[in-house]
């Protein structure tokens, strides 16, 4: 098998903020990372340690202050071309529609009305939305539907990447674990390199090809899962998985607790 | 319950006005300077007769004069309220440097512009320019002055920049990158994300801008030196002491108003159906 490519680079990546407050916040630092195409590639860590800076270096609405960030093998600029994004508070538009929404992409790209209406449809099908709300908008919406449309925009002009930033957080125990499957399912057909942020390690024990463990902007640990799919939560070796990246959450989460 | 409640509000409305004509109706006994309800009628059921012992035009034409005045004011005060203000909200250093003098100049009341626009503009109107000398045969151009239309301007041209601005500038960031990371350019994420966003401040700053040039042009065209329109009708109605054809010309410049304003609302709430409303 010839190796496979390499999608999203970061090579000692970093990025500084200063506000008047706090003149030199390093969200993320010294930050190195290889996602192969195809891959599902988990950065877990407690909120505050850099995942959503990291996700929007990835996606170019941020400049590394040192190091450099590659994707598809060029430095970011700008966004990069065919990335499908799904932000943490999900962003969707509040004056369009569901349909409205999904489709904003390919209206981007000039599709005609009659193609971004059956291509929007199929992605509000494939995330499990019932098809009755594409006339409704946002607000009148649970969140967990919000997430789903989020979640639609974001496969609907078939991107080989995709970014995801917390998108199930703040949703019922059941309704996560749905959204989880949905989007493994999307993933095993479609097989996109996705780098999804999550600060929940359950969640990223069943997504994950490899995890890793985020605190205080730098990665401190890094794990390969290859438990088959669809992984049993409650199996031994999940939870075995996942008692040892727990553990080496909070050591370093303490170590550095100590420190600072 | 539906019918009852309806009922209820055509009672409750028609409270003031059952009163404001009792008190019109007997303050007019015996009085030089109230007309009598009947007179005013009499002046509203006939709009398109000559006034009698009056330097003026029918009432239809004092007002269509006023309406065109407005509007051509509006519209322009419209596109480039509208296009300056995306540009100030959307530009850091434009919104700096501009906003205090914007801010400034809607402090002043329009009418105080009207003697600069005089003498800027002169009688010319776009009869003028077209037909020179011959430009009084053409009544309703010629009464298009240019110092009027000016002055409406100046009314309505900074709330509509400056709602406008407010609109651009509070566009969330999180909209813009949504747009952005699916490949718009700088046109498709100005027409598909600051401008709906913005819409409803920039018909709330139309709204204002159109309630105050409705305002204005009644008092600039009461101010001296300029005629025609329903402010003209009023003040030559004081002047002759024929006081039904001013309270006629008050009620249709409230009726206008009144219009004007539901329409502008209607499109406000069209533009802002997908706020979630609070009631
Ligand atoms: N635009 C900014 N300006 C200044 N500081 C920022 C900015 N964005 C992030 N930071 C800081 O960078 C650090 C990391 O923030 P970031 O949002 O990446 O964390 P996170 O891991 O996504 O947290 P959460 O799980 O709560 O979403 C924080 O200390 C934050 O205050
Ligand atoms: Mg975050």
């Amino acid at each position: 098998m010839e190796p496979k490519r390499q999608v999203i680079r970061f090579e000692n990546a970093g990025k500084c903020f200063s506000t008047p407050a706090r003149p030199e916040v390093w969200a993320v630092r010294d930050f190195n990372l290889t996602c192969l195409e195809g891959e599902l590639t988990c950065v877990l860590g407690p909120s505050g340690c850099g995942k959503t800076t990291l996700l929007r270096l990835a996606a170019g609405l941020e400049m590394p202050t040192m190091g450099k960030v590659c994707v598809n093998g060029s430095a970011v600029t700008n966004p990069p071309e065919n990335i499908g994004v799904v932000s943490q508070e999900g962003d969707l538009l509040p004056w369009r529609r569901v349909l409205g929404n999904v489709a904003l992409g390919l209206e981007i790209r000039g599709l005609d009305r009659q193609e971004r209406t059956e291509r929007a449809k199929k992605a509000i099908n494939r995330v499990g939305l019932p098809s009755e709300v594409v006339q409704s908008f946002p607000h009148e919406l649970s969140g967990g539907m919000r997430r789903r449309v989020a979640l639609a925009r974001a496969v609907c002009t078939n991107p080989r990447i995709l970014l995801m930033d917390e998108p199930f957080s703040s949703l019922d125990e059941l309704t996560r674990h749905r959204l989880q499957a949905e989007l493994l399912q999307l993933w095993l057909s479609d097989r996109q390199t996705v780098l999804f942020v999550t600060h929940s390690l359950e969640e990223a024990v069943f997504l994950a090809d490899r995890i890793l463990v985020m605190t205080f902007g730098r990665t401190v640990a890094e794990f390969r899962l290859d438990l088959d799919r669809p992984r049993d939560r409650l199996g031994d070796e999940f939870i075995k998985v996942l008692l040892e990246v727990r553990r080496a959450l909070t050591e370093h989460e303490n170590a550095a607790a100590d420190v600072s | 319950m539906k019918s009852n409640r309806l009922i209820r509000k055509i009672l409750l409305g028609a409270i003031v006005p059952v009163v404001i004509l009792l008190v019109w109706h007997f303050a007019s006994i015996g009085s030089v300077v109230v007309p009598s309800i009947s007179s005013v009628v009499e002046v509203l059921a006939h709009p398109f007769s000559e006034p009698e012992g009056l330097d003026s035009t029918p009432l239809a034409f004092g007002a269509a004069v006023s309406i065109l005045r407005v509007l051509c004011g509006f519209i322009l005060a419209a596109l480039s309220g509208v296009l300056i203000g995306l540009f100030i909200g959307r530009c850091k250093l434009a919104m700096e440097t501009l906003s205090p003098v914007m801010s400034a100049a809607m402090a002043v009341s329009p009418i105080a512009w009207i003697p600069v626009t005089i003498i800027v503009f002169g009688l010319s109107s776009p009869a003028t320019a077209i037909y020179g000398d011959r430009a009084w045969e053409h009544g309703l151009l010629d009464q298009l002055r240019f110092a009027i239309v000016a002055v409406i301007w100046m009314g309505a041209f900074f709330p509509i920049a400056l709602n406008t601005a407010a609109g651009a500038a509070g566009v969330r960031a999180g909209h813009l990158e949504t747009a952005k990371v699916l490949g718009a350019t700088r046109r498709q994420i100005l027409t598909k994300i600051v401008l709906p966003s913005a819409a409803p401040a920039i018909l709330t700053g139309l709204r204002i801008g159109a309630g105050i040039a409705w305002r204005v042009i009644i008092a600039a065209e009461i101010f001296p030196g300029t005629r025609g329109g329903l402010g003209y009708m009023i003040a030559t109605a004081h002047e002759t002491a024929s006081y039904e054809y001013a309270f006629a010309g008050i009620i249709v410049i409230a009726a206008i108003g009144l219009s004007l304003d539901g329409l502008l609302r209607m499109a406000l709430v069209r533009v802002s159906r997908w706020q979630p409303r609070e009631r």
